[in-house]
C-alpha cells in the first residue's frame, strides 16, 4: 500500500519510544499527585497567607516553560551541585514537581468544593480532622478533581515529549531520528500521532468511565 | 527561537556555575565516561545506521578518544546549533561534531588543532580527458548556484577566459547533467562527490582530482578554559593520525584517496 522504507525494526525503536513516554508519564504523575495532594492540603489548612511562600514556588514550576526548566535543572544538577544524575532522573524529578504544581490546585478546588456545613455537621458528630479528611472529604472532593486530574495527566504525557532536551529518547525523539533518516514525514508523524492516541485514549475513556459510575452511587 | 532559550539557559546556567573546581580531564577519567556530542543528521559524519544506532566519522573518532581514555563513550545527539548551548551547559564533555574553527566560536569554546578538513573536489565526466582540476581550462563546467564552490569555479572561467560557467538549482541536477554530458565536470566537496559516484544513481562520472581551494578546517570543541583537555585532545589527534588511524576512517566513511591535509604551510598549528 505505502512505498516506505519503515522496517519492523523502527517500528520496535518506535514503541520502545512510546515506552519511554509512558515510563517518564507514569513516574511524574503518579510522584507528583501525592505531592500535588500534599501541597494542596497544606495549601488550603494554612490559607492563602500563610502557604504564600510554597505557591510562590509552585508558581514558578507553572509560569516557566518546561523547556526552561529541563535545561536549568540538568545544567545546575549537573554542572553545579555535580550530582552526575542521569538526564532520565532530572526528567522525573522536573515533571513531578511541574506535575505537583498544576495537581496541588486541583485538590484545593477539590477540598473547596465540599459544603463547609457538611465538614462542620462531621465534626460535630465527634469526628476527627484525619476522619474528617479521609471519610468525609476525599471521596466528595476526588469526584470533582477527577476531571481535571485526568486531563492534567493527559497533558503531562504530551508534554513529556519535551524530554529530549536532557536526552531521554521518548516517542517524539524516536520519530524524529527516524524522519532524519528516512526522510518520511508524514508517513512517521501520522504513526507518533497514532502511538500517542493509544496511551491517552484508554485514559481518558477509564476518566468517563468513573466520573459516570461515581456520579451514580 | 528554541535555540536562542537554549543558549541562554545555558549562559544563565554558567553564569551562576563560576569557576570550575575540578579539570574535566580528571572528571571524564573518575567518571569513567566521554560524553561527546555528536550531529546524528550529517553523513559521512554523522548518521544512523538501519538499527538507528549512531553511525560515522565523528563516533567513530569520538569513540577513539575514549578508547584512548580508557572510557566508555556516550554520543549525545545535537543539531549544529545546539553543539555549543549543550557543551556550555555541561550536558557533554567534547562535541565531536564538525565543528569549523572560527574566530568568533573561539570566543565561546576552546578549539582542538583540526581534526579533518573539508576540501573540494573536481568530478568529470569519464567521456572527457582530465588529468588534473587545471584541465577545467577550456571545459563546460557547473555547480549548485551561490555555493562557494560555484562561486570559485565561475572565478576562474573568468579568469582564464574560456570555456562556460552553468549555474544549477540543487546538487542532484548538476550531477545529473554531468552524468548526461551536458557538464564536462563540476567542483563540490569530497564527501558529496564521494557518495554520489558510490551511489551509483549517476553513472559514467568519476573524481578526478582535488580543487586548490582552502578547505573547511573542523576541530574538536572543549570548555574554554579545560586547557588540560585540550592539550589531551591535540596530543590525540596528532597520534590518530601519526598511527594511520585518520586514513583508515577516511577510508571507511569517506571514499578512497588521500584524505585532507591537516597542516598548513608557511604557519606554526
Amino acid at each position: 500500500m505505502f512505498d516506505t522504507a519503515l522496517t519492523l525494526n523502527d517500528f520496535i525503536f518506535l514503541a520502545k519510544g512510546a515506552g519511554m513516554t509512558i515510563f517518564v508519564t507514569v513516574i511524574s504523575v503518579a510522584l507528583g499527585t501525592v505531592l500535588g495532594i500534599v501541597f494542596g492540603v497544606i495549601r488550603y489548612q494554612l490559607g492563602p497567607v500563610w502557604s504564600a511562600p510554597l505557591m510562590f514556588v509552585l508558581d514558578i514550576f507553572r509560569s516557566i516553560p518546561l523547556l526552561i526548566q529541563l535545561v536549568l535543572a540538568y545544567a545546575f544538577l549537573g554542572t553545579v551541585l555535580r550530582l552526575g544524575l542521569s538526564g532520565l532522573s532530572v526528567a522525573c524529578m522536573v515533571l513531578t514537581l511541574y506535575t505537583s504544581a498544576y495537581c496541588a490546585e486541583i485538590v484545593r478546588g477539590g477540598i473547596e468544593a465540599v459544603p463547609l456545613t457538611l465538614r462542620r455537621a462531621a465534626r460535630s458528630l465527634g469526628m476527627s480532622w484525619g476522619q474528617d479528611m479521609r471519610h468525609i472529604v476525599m471521596p466528595l472532593a476526588t469526584r470533582v478533581a477527577l476531571p481535571s486530574w485526568i486531563g492534567l495527566a493527559l497533558g503531562v504525557m504530551k508534554d513529556s515529549a519535551l524530554v529530549y532536551v536532557v536526552q531521554v529518547t521518548e516517542l517524539l525523539k524516536s520519530t524524529q531520528i527516524l524522519i532524519t533518516r528516512l526522510q518520511e514525514p508524514l508517513l512517521l508523524l501520522t504513526i507518533c500521532g497514532a502511538f500517542y492516541f493509544l496511551i491517552s485514549f484508554p485514559v481518558a475513556r477509564f476518566g468517563g468511565y468513573l466520573e459516570r459510575r461515581w456520579s451514580n452511587d | 527561537m528554541k535555540t536562542k532559550a537554549l543558549t541562554i539557559a545555558a549562559v544563565a546556567a554558567v553564569a551562576i556555575t563560576g569557576p570550575a573546581f575540578a579539570d574535566k580531564l580528571d572528571d571524564i577519567i573518575g567518571s569513567g565516561k566521554l560524553r561527546c556530542a555528536v550531529v546524528l543528521d550529517f553523513p559521512p559524519m554523522g548518521s544512523r545506521d538501519a538499527s538507528n544506532n549512531p553511525q560515522g566519522f565523528d563516533v567513530d573518532y569520538c569513540n577513539d578518544l575514549a578508547k584512548a581514555l580508557g572510557v566508555e563513550a556516550e554520543i549525545v545527539e545535537t543539531t549544529f546549533p545546539e553543539r555549543i548551548p549543550a557543551l556550555v551547559s555541561g550536558q557533554v564533555d567534547v562535541g565531536v561534531a564538525s565543528t569549523s574553527d572560527t574566530l568568533e566560536r573561539a570566543k565561546t569554546v576552546g578549539f582542538t588543532i583540526p581534526y579533518y578538513a573539508f576540501e573540494n573536489a573536481v568530478t568529470a565526466n569519464d567521456k572527457v580527458e582530465m588529468a588534473t582540476w587545471e584541465d577545467l581550462k577550456g571545459k563546460t563546467v557547473g555547480a549548485t548556484a551561490g555555493t562557494y564552490e560555484a562561486i570559485w569555479l565561475e572565478g576562474k572561467v573568468k579568469e582564464w577566459g574560456e570555456g562556460e560557467f552553468r549555474p544549477y538549482q540543487n546538487q542532484a541536477d548538476v550531477f545529473l547533467a554531468l552524468s548526461q554530458g551536458q557538464l564536462d565536470a563540476t567542483v563540490s566537496t569530497v564527501e558529496v562527490a564521494e557518495a554520489n559516484v558510490a551511489s551509483g544513481n549517476f553513472p559514467g562520472i568519476k573524481v578526478v582530482d582535488k580543487a586548490p581551494m582552502v578547505p573547511d578546517y573542523v576541530a574538536l570543541i572543549a570548555l574554554r578554559e579545560e586547557q588540560g583537555l585540550i592539550n589531551y585532545m591535540n596530543l590525540f589527534i596528532n597520534q590518530q593520525v601519526r598511527t594511520g588511524r585518520y586514513a583508515e576512517l577516511y577510508k571507511k566513511w569517506v571514499g578512497e584517496g588521500e584524505p585532507a591535509d591537516l597542516t598548513i604551510k608557511g604557519v606554526y598549528r
